[in-house]
């Protein structure tokens, strides 16, 4: 019987999951150095949570999704930033296209934004002060708690 | 697994074990393997569906699966946990009454073991007990050690209630979500959180409830 539920969740979700949508069309990724983000951050009005991620990353797949909806909810308050490190650009396309990331990225082939802040692994989260200070950052997959209690806490900071 | 997400189970697990030692009258031989199969089920049934829903394709994305922080979808994971617990005691069907504290009891570890994974925090609070994350200056409910708290209470409450058929079971089931609904406006969330199945939590074990009472009642009332 487990068995029959297994095969069962497994068939359900198998005629429900997404599909990559190949026809959207993404441009190349601008390539960033540590100086260059810092100076980035520094232009925004209002916090920032930056996600370090790869299309190689298992966890990164997880989520995406995730972060896709925090930056459909919070987008206005909020600025969403991913950073693709250790990755080519097709791959980096790819991944962007099947996800639709819709918010702004940039390309690290050597990792030097989450080298220069501190973060170990892919993928990580950070979290910057709207004055561009980073206040916490997240090493690992981050889950819908995390990622909302950390976004709560720039949101009553800034305020 | 990330290891903080593995202490957090194993809190869950002992705590389970412990309540089956506490409250083990009518519960048979296996009872805490069958506890087990039904959460590592609903682990899995409840992970399979979240990834459905954020557009993952299990069988394309096999891998995927083990990532538990990227979401396990609640109601699933309930509803798979207890049709296998009642499909792995059907010959039995008042040990489900029996399990019903322990379960309770290891819902409360899971929940506790908040402290490991550093995430026992929620809104902001100005209360007596309440703390603000590393760096900060915000204080905020240690949210997950109030639904702790309550589970553990509903567990003794629970143990305490008499053996009619599904008595236990169905007021374990009502109690959880009750407790999950009481404090998830604490919790900051993404999604808004699964509030309609904690109403249908409430609803399902309440009915239970009733059912039980039905059916023992005919039982006795027919003619002999």
């Amino acid at each position: 019987m487990p068995r029959k539920l297994l095969l069962l969740g497994l068939l359900v979700s198998a005629c429900s999951g997404g599909v990559a949508d190949d026809s959207v069309a993404v441009d190349d990724l601008p390539a960033v150095t540590a100086a260059g983000f810092e100076s980035h951050l520094a232009t925004l009005d209002k916090p920032a949570v930056v996600n370090v991620w790869a299309s190689w990353c298992l966890p990164c797949r997880s989520e995406a999704p995730l972060l896709n909806e925090a930056h459909l909810r919070y987008g206005d308050e909020i600025e969403f930033i991913g950073v693709d490190v250790q990755d080519s650009q097709g791959a980096a396309k790819e991944f962007l296209a099947e996800f639709g990331l819709d918010f702004t990225h940039f390309f690290d082939r050597d990792r030097a934004i989450p080298n220069f802040y501190g973060g170990l692994g892919t993928p990580i989260t950070m979290f910057f002060a709207s004055n561009g200070e980073l206040a916490t950052i997240h090493n690992g997959v981050i889950d819908e708690r995390t990622l909302a209690l950390n976004i709560d806490e720039l949101r009553q900071t800034d305020h | 697994m990330e290891f903080t997400l593995l202490w957090a189970v194993l809190t869950a697990v002992a705590l389970a074990w412990l309540g089956l030692r506490i409250w083990s009258e009518g519960i048979l031989d296996g009872g805490f393997d069958r506890l087990i199969g039904a959460s590592v089920a609903g682990l899995l049934i409840g992970r399979v569906t979240a990834m459905a829903l954020q557009g993952t394709n299990p069988l394309t994305n096999p891998a995927d699966l083990i990532i538990v922080r990227g979401g396990v979808h609640t109601g699933a994971a309930t509803l798979a946990f207890v049709i296998t617990l009642v499909w792995s005691t059907r010959s039995t069907r008042p040990e489900l009454d029996a399990l019903a504290p322990a379960v309770l009891l290891g819902l409360a570890g899971w929940h506790a073991g908040c402290f490991w994974r550093g995430a026992c925090l929620g809104s902001p609070g100005e209360l007596l007990w309440t703390w603000p994350l590393e760096g900060s200056v915000i204080s905020r409910h240690p949210v997950e050690f109030y639904a702790a708290i309550g589970l553990a209470v509903a567990a003794w409450l629970v143990s305490e209630l008499g053996w009619r058929l599904w008595l236990r079971a169905g007021t374990a089931l009502a109690a959880t979500a009750g407790v999950r609904l009481l404090t998830e406006p604490l919790r900051p969330s993404i999604t808004g959180g699964p509030t309609l199945w904690y109403w249908g939590g409430i609803a399902v074990g309440l009915s239970a409830v009733a059912a039980g009472w039905m059916m023992e009642r005919s039982t006795v009332d027919v003619p002999t």
